[in-house]
């Protein structure tokens, strides 16, 4: 029993992550239509930035040192000899790790939002009211331009990142079993679903929010009722590339960075299309049981098997219900 | 649009070759054919086989995407299933007659097909490409599992025996060609035909409506899954001489990028024509190479600056779909049919 409660909170980490990545995907989906299938890749390319400004830049020469390592003599207090991987020791090091970290994720955000813009700009605005075909053609072919762009950029070397939250081990008792997990994990896991719930409020009570709900509703309507559609598709690939390099962020501290991060994107295309390609919150359940059912496939049955415990499900659930837990149904007209 | 349509009778209406250019057109092909062997470089060879066999999978696809409007992103698995099945073969009985290895991949490949066409009587479009890119990683998957491997040689991959005719083995590229280019040319015919039938015709008002279809008394299920049997008996073709062609296979051989790979050169060619994909396979599968020679003159074989190519690659493979995508979405052929266009007026009208 204990070991399941371990591997149930393992995959509830996990998909609080894939539901990260999924927002990214339903939210360029709902508001434009178009299935990202580079969307691991803008992923890719948010956890290479956040490498760039928290690891290249901070220990560039002309940095000030504060930014690569901040002491101040109240931290250095703090932390006194507190012994290794303790908890106080773990914070003192998250702080004064604290402004590269920060550097990291506003450059990340920042370079990634530019990169999302120009993609929507150059090469789906022109594909605009092209066959379904096309657009997931034409994401494929992103999926190239990024991979190979990430590999003449930077070297495709696993590389160590600062984690977002301090990193030690936490030690509880549940039914009399001894279970544990990083604290690393558990601030994975509050920024992944603050991040998703507070992107749900956005769009239920802000202008913009508004907006790209009424042009998911229907594209033309919205464009006579004076609302800006082109910004409305900007806005959704920003959310989708913001979201994203902080999926990215977090992929590459807690898996090292590496390319295999865009192919991850892939998996989680099916599981948003096993929650419903337009339903947030249908998303958000099929991550968690895919999390978790991709966390018990590896306790029982071993890693290979857990790495196509999405594809499983994912055709399962469209054999049973086409459009996913809760995804609208198309009506088609002859 | 190729001119000279002079038809008296009905019978003329019927025929496969109806006018001058195709007839003398495909004279032509079959010759160059025929003499490239004798004049080709090993290299070339080399090419020409890979090209070939893209070719018949890529045809295979064109009737799954181009002519019955079903998407596929998984037809790599079909590939895989054709040379592993051909692979199995030989190790269990080591001297069969390659013909029949190849029509007994074609079929097992077929059965395959009709398995993950399934979901395409409950979904379509995006959602079928995501099925079909799932049934690759799984089928994948099982390929690479340790009670398989006697077979398969699990995931390190697996060597693969050469052909052998009435006691000929066929060990050089020149012998392997000639196994390779009659079975593509008959493949090619086959689809050719394949859609002057009843059949085939079915077929292309699926794609056009599939509801209308339906309701002209075609049955969506069966059709719609002998499209998928078809275009993956095509693959499992293509897998088997794959296996024949290369000294040995990986599963990762036919991954996703195979899958991609196979519809971006359907894509590049046009879909739903005869011409698309033979077109798409020689430009997609050549501009890696020429880029491969360009890089050679520019750095003159520099190790370090080789480092680049394969990114430059990967992005200029990316910027071709994308390319196509936008610019030319009816692809290759089109580009052809306005030259024939222009000719034929020329020097008229433009």
């Amino acid at each position: 029993m204990g070991q399941f409660i371990q591997y149930i909170i393992n995959g509830v980490i996990s998909g609080s992550i894939l539901a990260l990545i999924a927002l990214g995907i339903v939210a360029v989906f709902k508001a434009t239509k178009v299935v990202n299938f580079a969307h691991g890749h803008l992923i890719l390319f948010g956890a290479y930035f956040y490498f760039t400004f928290s690891v290249v830049l901070a220990d560039a020469p002309f940095m000030p040192a504060w930014v690569s390592s901040w002491e101040p003599a109240w931290l250095i207090a703090y932390a006194g000899d507190a012994p290794m991987f303790s908890p106080r020791a773990a914070i003192a090091s998250w702080v004064s790790d604290l402004p590269r970290i920060l550097l990291g994720l506003v450059g990340a955000l920042a370079a990634n939002a530019v990169l999302a813009l120009i993609i929507e700009r150059l090469i789906m605005r022109p594909l605009l009211g092209q066959s379904a075909f096309a657009m997931i053609l034409s994401t494929v072919g992103l999926i190239w331009v990024l991979e190979g762009s990430a590999g003449l950029i930077w070297t495709a070397e696993a590389e160590q990142v600062p984690a977002l939250g301090p990193n030690f081990p936490i030690r509880f008792q549940l039914f009399d079993q001894n279970l544990f997990l990083f604290s690393g994990s558990l601030v994975n896991l509050l920024v992944a679903l603050l991040l998703f719930a507070s992107l749900m409020l956005v769009l239920r009570y802000t202008r913009s929010g508004v907006a790209i709900r009424a042009t998911a509703e229907d594209q033309s309507t919205a464009y006579a009722m004076g609302i800006n559609v082109p910004r409305v598709f900007s806005t959704a690939w920003l959310v989708a590339s913001t979201t994203g390099a902080v999926a990215g962020a977090i992929l590459a501290s807690r898996n090292g960075l590496s390319p295999a991060i865009g192919l991850f994107g892939l998996s989680v295309l099916a599981v948003v299309l096993m929650g419903g390609l337009d339903s947030f919150a249908g998303v958000l359940i099929a991550s968690m049981l895919v999390g978790i059912l991709s966390s018990m496939a590896q306790w029982k049955l071993g890693g290979g098997v857990a790495e196509i415990v999405p594809y499983v499900a994912v055709l399962v659930v469209i054999l049973i219900r086409p459009h996913g837990f809760m995804g609208q149904e198309e009506i088609e007209r002859i | 649009m190729i001119t000279g349509h002079f038809k008296t009778d009905y019978s003329a209406d019927e025929g496969i070759w109806s006018n001058w250019p195709k007839r003398w057109g495909l004279v032509a092909a079959l010759v160059g054919l025929a003499i490239f062997p004798f004049v080709a470089s090993n290299y070339a060879l080399l090419l020409a086989g890979q090209i070939g066999i893209f070719i018949v999978a890529v045809v295979g696809l064109n009737v799954l995407i181009g002519y019955t409007g079903l998407m596929s992103l998984g037809h790599g698995a079909f590939f895989a299933v054709g040379a592993y099945t051909t692979v199995a073969i030989h190790h269990e009985w080591p001297l069969t007659f390659p013909l029949i290895t190849l029509v007994i991949s074609t079929v097992v490949a077929a059965a395959f097909g009709v398995l993950f066409g399934l979901p395409s009587l409950r979904v379509k479009g995006l959602y079928l490409a995501v099925a079909t890119l799932s049934a690759n990683f799984i089928i994948l998957f099982l390929i690479e599992q340790e009670w398989l491997a006697e077979w398969t040689g699990g995931i390190s991959g697996t060597e693969t025996p050469n052909a052998v005719f009435f006691g000929v083995e066929l060990v050089s590229q020149q012998a392997k060609y000639f196994f390779i280019m009659p079975v593509m040319v008959l493949m090619l015919l086959f689809a050719q035909n394949l859609f002057r039938t009843r059949f085939g015709r079915a077929l292309i008002a699926i794609r056009d409506k599939d509801y209308s279809a339906e309701i002209l008394g075609i049955a969506l299920f069966s059709y719609k899954l002998k499209s998928f049997a078809i275009s993956a008996a095509y693959c499992g073709a293509a897998g088997s001489l794959w296996a024949y062609f290369f000294p040995a296979i990986l599963p990762e051989d036919f991954g996703l990028n195979m899958s991609i790979t196979l519809v971006v050169c359907l894509v590049a060619g046009g879909m739903g024509r005869t011409l698309g994909p033979i077109f798409g396979t020689i430009l997609i599968l050549l501009v890696p190479e020429l880029l491969k020679i360009v890089a050679a003159s520019i750095t003159g074989g520099d190790a370090t600056a080789q480092t680049w190519v394969s990114p430059t690659r990967d992005i200029l493979f990316g910027l071709m779909i994308i390319g196509f995508l936008i610019f030319e979405p009816m692809g290759l052929v089109n580009i052809w049919d306005r030259f024939w266009r222009f000719m034929s007026r020329w020097p008229f009208a433009k």
